[in-house]
This record gives C-alpha cells, sequence and structure tokens, in this order.
C-alpha cells in the first residue's frame, strides 16, 4: 500500500481522480487514532491529510472557529485557548480535527455538551472524484439547503475527504472538579446523576463513579455540595473526566442504546465505562470475538448498536434503514466507488 | 378520468371519504401557507397514522402525482405553498403524544401536534422540549422539524436538530423508515439530519422521537433598556465576549416595542431605542455569576434600566411581550413581510443600521426583534396591500436585505427555510456544484422528484446521475404564472 502526503485540495483532487481513473482504492489518514472504527477494508493509497491544516477565521466572539481539517486536536486546542474557548470535543491530542468528526466518536461530556455532530455547522468536503463542495455556513443558526455535513459526519471517509469544518466553540469552564464516588455501578451514577445539578458528566463503571463537576467557581462549589448529600465524595481540583482511553483491553466496542437499557446490556461485564443519562458505554473485552459476539447480541435485543473503536470487531451487522438511499447517496460523492469499499455500514 | 380524480377514489377508499378534501373552498385554503406566496393545490388529505401517510404516498407514486407535506401552515418561506396541483398532505389530525420515557429523556409524538402542547404536557416531569418558536402555540412538532426551527431558547440548547432523536418518514414511494434512533448514536449516516430542516422534500414525517432536557433549576430574565441600538447590540457582543451564553438574547427596537406594549403591556419602556431581553438559567450560583457579567457588560455600555423578573408571572410577562411581537404588528399595517437572516454577531450593528437604510430609501414601515445572540435578524416589513405600487417596494427592500445578511458574511435563513421565497437567491451563497451535490441528496431520496416540488433548489439545481428522472415534469416547470400575489 502507498501513502501519499496532500498539501492542498488542488493535490487532493488530483490524487483522487488519478485513483479514480486507475481504479485504486483510497482511504484517508489524520493522526491515525480513530482508524479502528469499520469494517474491514483493503486500499492501495493512503493519502495523509495533516498538511491541509490552518486557522481559516477566529474570532472568539462569534463562538466559532473555521479551520482546515487536517489540524491536530491539540493545535485548535492550542488556538481556541488563546480566545478563552474550546470545542468540546474531547479527543486525543494527535488526532485530526476531520478524522474526529468523520469518525464521531462520543466525549465523556456528551450530557451537557450534546453529540459531537451537533457542533458542526460548516463543512467543506473532497468527494470521491474530486469535487470540492461545501454546506452550511460560519453561523451559529442556520437552514440553507441540505446538510451535506450531517452525512459527511461520521462517514468514515467513505463520502469523500473534510477538508475544512467550521465548528461551535463555547467559554472554557472557570472551574473544573473531578468529583470520585466509591462503589459505582449505573444504580449509583443514576442517583449522583438525580443529586447533582446539571453536571458535565457522570461515568460510572463498575467499581466506582465520576462526575465531571466545570462551570463558574460558584457552580462548581454547589454541585459538590449536592454530590457529598448523595455519597462520600473525593474532590479532585482541574481534573479533567477520562473517556475509553481509561480502559486498558486489547478490544473496547462504543455501545449505544437508551439510557435505561444499559444495566441488561452490560450486567456481566467486567470492564466498562458508562455515560450515565446518555445511553453511551465504552465496554473493554478481550481480542477472541466471542465475547464482542455475545455483547452484540444483547445490544441488539436493546436495539442498539455496538461499533468496536479500538482493536479488531469492526461495526457488527445492525441493520442500516434506507439501504437504498444509503446506496444512492454513495454513489453520487464516490461514484467509481474507490473510497475504502466496505468500510462503512450496510457494506458500503 | 383525470389523475386528480383517480388518486381522490384511491385515498377516499383508503383514509375515508371525510378526511378528503377537493371542494373550491378547502383547496383555497391550502393554497398557502403563512408567507405571501398562494399556489394551487390538487387534492387535500388528512392522514390519521404512518399507515395512512404512506397510503398517501403510495397513491401519489401509482398516479404519478407530487405531494406537499403540511402542518399548521405557519412557515414564513412559501414551504408549504401547493406548486404544481399536488395532493396536500395535512398531518393536523395526528396530533398525540405517544409516549413520554423521562429515563431515557425521550418522548414519541405525532407530527401535527402543537409545540406548546408538548411543552405543557411535560410540566411536573422536570423535563421538557426546548426548541421554543415564537409561533410554538400553532406551530406543528413536524413542521418545526421540516424548517429545523429555532427560538429565543436556541442559542444554549441548539436549534431543533439538536433535540430530535429519530424520525419515522415515510419516503416517497411509501416505504416507513426509522432513522436516527432512540439511543444516542445509529447505524448508517446521518439521514435524520438530512430529513430535519429539509423542508418537507425528502420524504412526510409521521413520527418524531423528540429529546427531553432536564428543566433548568433557576433561571433569571432580565430587561435592560439602550439609548441606541448601537449600545445595545454592543451589550450583546459584551455578553458573549465575557465568556456567558445566556439562555436567550432577544433584541428588540423601538418600532417593535411600541406595538408589542400597546398590545401585551408587559412594561417594556417605550422612550428606549432599542430594549434587550437576557435570560440566563442553570444552578443557583453558575445563575448568580452570569446575571453579575450581564450587568456588568449592560453598564459597560450605557444601560438605561435594568428589570429583573422577581417572579414566574413577570418573567411570563416579559416574555409574552417578545413572543407577541408578530401579534402585535398589526397594529401598524394590516400585512407584514417578515424576514430572516444570520449574519455573524459581530456585524449586528452594521447590518441593522443597513437594514433601516434600505427600508428608508424605499419607504417601507419596518420594525426589528430578532433572536440577537444567534445573530439571527427578524426586519419585519409593514405595509397595507391594498397601497398601488408598495408590493413592489417591499420585494426590493427585502432583495436587498438579503444581499446585505450575505455581503456580511451570512446566511439566507437561520430558522425559516428557503421554501420557494429564498430558493432563487440560493446562488448567492452556494456554488453550482454546492448545488448539484445538495440535489443529489435531495434526489437520493426521491429520485422521481415528486416531494414538495420547487422548493428549496433553484430551477437548474440537478444532480448529474439523477437529472434525467428530475427532468420533464410539470411540477418542475418555472413557478408557474400568478403565484405571487
Amino acid at each position: 500500500m502507498d501513502l501519499t502526503e496532500v498539501w492542498s485540495r488542488e493535490g487532493l483532487r488530483d490524487a483522487l481522480r488519478d485513483a479514480g481513473r486507475d481504479g485504486r482504492r483510497v482511504s484517508f489518514v489524520g493522526g491515525r487514532t480513530h482508524l479502528a472504527k469499520g469494517q474491514p477494508s483493503d486500499v492501495d493509497l493512503e493519502l495523509d491529510l495533516t498538511g491541509i491544516n490552518h486557522v481559516v477565521a477566529y474570532d472568539p466572539p462569534e463562538m466559532l472557529a473555521v479551520v482546515e481539517a487536517g489540524m491536530r486536536i491539540g493545535t485548535l486546542r492550542a488556538v481556541l485557548a488563546g480566545g478563552g474557548q474550546e470545542w468540546p470535543v474531547d479527543a486525543p491530542e494527535e488526532a485530526t480535527v476531520g478524522g474526529t468528526i468523520a469518525t464521531a466518536p462520543s466525549s465523556p461530556r456528551r450530557l451537557r455538551m450534546g453529540p459531537l455532530r451537533d457542533s458542526v455547522v460548516e463543512l467543506e468536503l473532497v468527494t470521491g472524484d474530486g469535487r470540492t463542495i461545501r454546506s452550511g455556513a460560519r453561523t451559529v443558526k442556520n437552514v440553507t439547503g441540505y446538510d451535506v455535513h450531517r452525512l459527511a459526519t461520521g462517514s468514515l471517509g467513505t463520502l469523500g475527504a473534510i477538508v475544512q469544518v467550521g465548528v461551535k466553540v463555547r467559554p472554557l469552564p472557570r472551574a473544573r472538579r473531578l468529583l470520585v464516588v466509591e462503589g459505582g455501578g449505573l444504580e449509583l451514577g443514576r442517583r449522583m446523576l438525580a443529586t447533582v445539578p446539571l453536571p458535565a458528566a457522570v461515568v460510572a463503571t463498575p467499581d466506582r463513579v465520576e462526575v465531571a463537576s466545570e462551570g463558574w467557581p460558584g457552580e462548581v462549589e454547589e454541585q459538590t455540595t449536592a454530590a457529598k448529600t448523595a455519597a462520600a465524595v473525593v474532590v479532585r481540583e482541574d481534573e479533567r473526566i477520562a473517556g475509553d482511553e481509561a480502559i486498558d483491553a486489547p478490544v473496547v466496542a462504543e455501545v449505544a442504546v437508551v439510557p435505561s437499557r444499559l444495566d441488561g446490556v452490560l450486567s456481566d461485564e467486567p470492564d466498562w465505562r458508562a455515560l450515565v443519562g446518555v445511553g453511551i458505554a465504552w465496554v473493554g473485552l478481550p481480542d477472541d470475538g466471542e465475547r464482542l459476539a455475545r455483547l452484540r447480541r444483547r445490544v441488539a435485543e436493546a436495539g442498539g448498536i455496538a461499533p468496536v473503536i479500538r482493536g479488531p470487531g469492526g461495526l457488527g451487522d445492525a441493520p442500516v434503514p434506507a439501504l437504498e438511499v444509503h446506496r444512492r447517496l454513495k454513489a453520487a460523492f464516490d461514484p467509481s466507488g474507490i473510497l475504502a469499499p466496505g468500510r462503512f455500514w450496510g457494506g458500503l | 378520468m383525470s389523475k386528480l380524480e383517480a388518486v381522490r377514489r384511491d385515498l377516499e377508499a383508503a383514509l375515508g371519504v371525510d378526511e378528503v378534501l377537493s371542494d373550491p373552498l378547502a383547496l383555497k385554503l391550502y393554497a398557502r401557507d403563512a408567507s405571501i406566496v398562494e399556489g394551487v393545490a390538487g387534492l387535500v388529505v388528512f392522514p390519521r397514522s404512518v399507515d395512512d401517510v404512506s397510503a398517501c404516498l403510495k397513491a401519489a407514486a401509482r398516479h404519478d402525482l407530487p405531494v406537499v407535506p403540511r402542518g399548521s401552515g405557519t412557515g414564513l418561506a412559501g414551504g408549504s405553498t401547493p406548486i404544481g396541483e399536488p395532493i396536500v398532505v395535512v398531518t393536523s389530525k395526528m396530533d398525540r403524544i405517544l409516549e413520554v420515557r423521562p429515563e431515557d429523556r425521550l418522548a414519541w409524538v405525532e407530527p401535527g401536534l402543537f409545540n406548546l402542547d408538548l411543552a405543557t404536557a411535560l410540566k411536573g416531569t422536570g423535563f421538557t422540549y426546548m426548541p421554543d418558536p415564537s409561533s410554538q402555540q400553532v406551530s406543528s412538532i413536524g413542521g418545526n422539524v421540516a424548517t429545523n426551527a429555532g427560538g429565543p431558547h436556541c442559542l444554549a440548547y441548539g436549534v431543533t436538530s439538536a433535540h430530535v432523536l429519530a424520525l419515522d418518514v415515510v419516503l416517497p414511494d411509501g416505504t416507513v423508515e426509522r432513522l436516527g434512533a432512540e439511543g444516542p448514536e445509529s447505524a448508517g449516516l446521518d439521514l435524520r439530519g438530512i430529513v430535519v430542516g429539509a423542508e418537507g422534500t425528502v420524504g412526510v414525517v409521521a413520527g418524531v422521537c423528540v429529546r427531553l432536557t432536564p428543566e433548568p433549576p433557576v433561571i433569571r430574565t432580565m430587561l435592560l433598556d439602550f439609548a441606541t441600538v448601537e449600545e445595545c447590540a454592543a451589550t450583546v457582543s459584551a455578553i458573549i465576549a465575557g465568556g456567558v451564553v445566556p439562555a436567550a438574547l432577544e433584541m428588540m427596537d423601538q418600532g417593535i416595542v411600541r406595538a408589542v406594549e400597546a398590545f401585551a403591556h408587559a412594561g417594556y419602556p417605550t422612550d428606549a431605542a432599542a430594549v434587550l431581553l437576557v435570560e440566563v438559567d442553570g444552578v443557583a450560583a453558575g445563575v448568580e455569576a452570569q446575571a453579575h457579567e450581564v450587568e456588568s457588560a449592560a453598564h459597560a455600555n450605557g444601560v438605561g434600566s435594568v428589570r429583573i423578573a422577581e417572579s414566574p408571572k413577570e418573567r411570563a410577562l416579559l416574555w409574552k411581550g417578545r413572543k407577541s411581537a408578530f401579534g402585535a404588528i398589526a397594529r401598524i399595517a394590516p400585512h407584514y413581510h417578515l424576514h430572516d437572516c444570520v449574519v455573524p454577531r459581530t456585524k449586528l450593528v452594521e447590518v441593522l443600521l443597513g437594514v433601516y437604510e434600505i427600508c428608508r430609501d424605499e419607504d417601507v414601515v419596518v420594525t426589528n426583534v430578532f433572536h440577537a445572540g444567534d445573530g439571527n435578524l427578524h426586519p419585519l416589513l409593514s405595509f397595507d396591500r391594498t397601497e398601488p405600487g408598495v408590493l413592489e417596494r417591499v420585494l426590493r427592500a427585502s432583495d436587498r436585505i438579503v444581499r446585505l445578511c450575505v455581503d456580511a458574511g451570512g446566511s439566507l435563513t437561520g430558522e425559516h427555510g428557503i421554501g420557494l421565497e429564498k430558493r432563487d437567491f440560493m446562488p448567492l451563497v452556494f456554488t453550482e456544484e454546492d448545488l448539484a451535490a445538495q440535489a443529489c441528496v435531495r434526489a437520493a431520496f426521491d429520485p422521481e422528484g415528486r416531494m414538495n416540488p420547487q422548493k428549496v433548489l433553484p430551477d437548474g439545481a440537478r444532480c448529474g446521475d439523477f437529472a434525467v428522472a428530475a427532468t420533464g415534469r410539470d411540477a418542475r416547470e418555472a413557478i408557474p404564472e400568478g403565484t405571487w400575489i
């Protein structure tokens, strides 16, 4: 397999048109932090997009940042911190903005910050046949035309390369605390969720519950006081809440079900971190396939999905709705079918 | 037998004769929404279930007729104006709340349910449905989904799309698909995210799973008044720059305040050039801190007075003033044309002054009430249609306002949609390739081009691969003569 670094939209367009003409299969890479997500897909060429990485527009009062998508999360974090703001997506420093959007991982603070998809307001995509198309606008609110950026988000690079994005940002919290409750379990997690007003996150594990408290100093104090009425709490000043990286296992699946079905799904699992009130749980598994299959059966009964985000295992075989619509979209955006064939849900 | 006659018989058999209207009065009633555009309906049908909607779309497919979905008809951009004698599928009779599940933070509702009826039904659960368009007393959840509706509280909480988990959508061929999921993620592309805001051009929304949001424990509502619009707008920027994201941040100019005050008696200061309605919410200490920042920003920018709502009753009264603005303007003139542009927050003053200048120039009365925190302007042009030449001046002013907003780096619409009124402005903000890609997205759902024809995309926007299927249809030709009244 070849690796080519591209430094501009034109370079990317030419590379894709050449690949299309030669029938070479392509995948896009950034920080290589989220590549496990997706069905196995053999490609002939990797296009490295980390060279397309400039700030396009950032004016803090607009609460929006427009950047080229090859920018590293760490770089974006530093740029935004300069304006006292953050993009509340908790991804690794070395990940790229585009790769993060293309794989749409869940952040531990999703309870308060919402899903990643709602923070993308504008996007430029270079399609499989090299056309550059833009959707959305540089405004926080917009209903002008069809939101192609909604399709690109989470598309695993199978519709095109995300080269530029406008994202909603928010003020950095003035204070931050991690409230740790020994004990653990979803029941205790739900109790903390019911007791602490508007926490950024409540993460339950088998042996403890972590509550992310952040905001104005008085707000954090108030949340801490409330937490202490429900349980014995260890306060860790200025500590961020961890996501899936806190799980040490060869395979990690990201379960998504309605919150009330998490108990059944996780009942026999020894190693997990669950986002209480959200319905996301990261589950650590051995690399034998069997446990993953069992987990997926339970998740399917609960009406959810469990794609693997670390190690082998792919997305699973959950049914894809409106498969014909999916096929037409794939044909429109990647007419020669060269973008990571088979990587996406539904064999697309 | 004409196609319409044949489809009428089919639908009367499937839905019952009472649910199918074709008399001239009914057709006239459904010939327009709340915009200034009028079309011609072919047939009006009232499904009562997902199966009914599916039957409507199957019949339309069988007889090769266009379909226009419609909720309450409060749309302001002509999104549900029938073009080419379509079947108008009205979801008003599908207005039930099907289930409320606080433990999963969701509720399933039918599309015809009024927005406010959902919020009211949720009282006491500790949760609410956040999007609150000013039309919420009469606009339907399905219509809100179609336009990705906003509302004052979308500043902090996001627009409708952020509050829709899943949709039961009837595709143009009559098949029913659940897009999105009750849970946080679903398999496949985010087709839910396309249907929200697609203005009924990709299918009919027949069921909506909405996300419920915990009610904030503490809310503080403040009314600030200013001697100039510049100071008022500068305060908006200062609040945001201070690291506060208010739950709502609404600006009203003197013209609208005077009209509202005479109508709602909310105690708004009628001598101020502009007022700001600010709401902060959250936990008590956070609200205290935010309110302090808001007041500091206001004082630094020459605020006249700061009024804080002392009771839920007073809060409701202040909001009544804001939300009745569009009812109150009937006191100015019998007709209005309401705009909806979004500009970067930092361009608010510049654009607002530009709007005043254009309207002075065109001799049109303008008042402004808008979501200042979002940069979402709503210039409201008031007129009396019987006055010769006034409609031309209003339309010319409208055209100039749209261009002014786009030139300032803004977008064509923040929450009302493109519909018919703004589709020809689309090339101002998108390239031909952008529009062709959007046409492909639409055609992926509706390869035969029968859903809500003529809306959103301008003539000429074609998806290459699907162009053949989309051409040669009556309904896709230019807007018929006489649709503008």
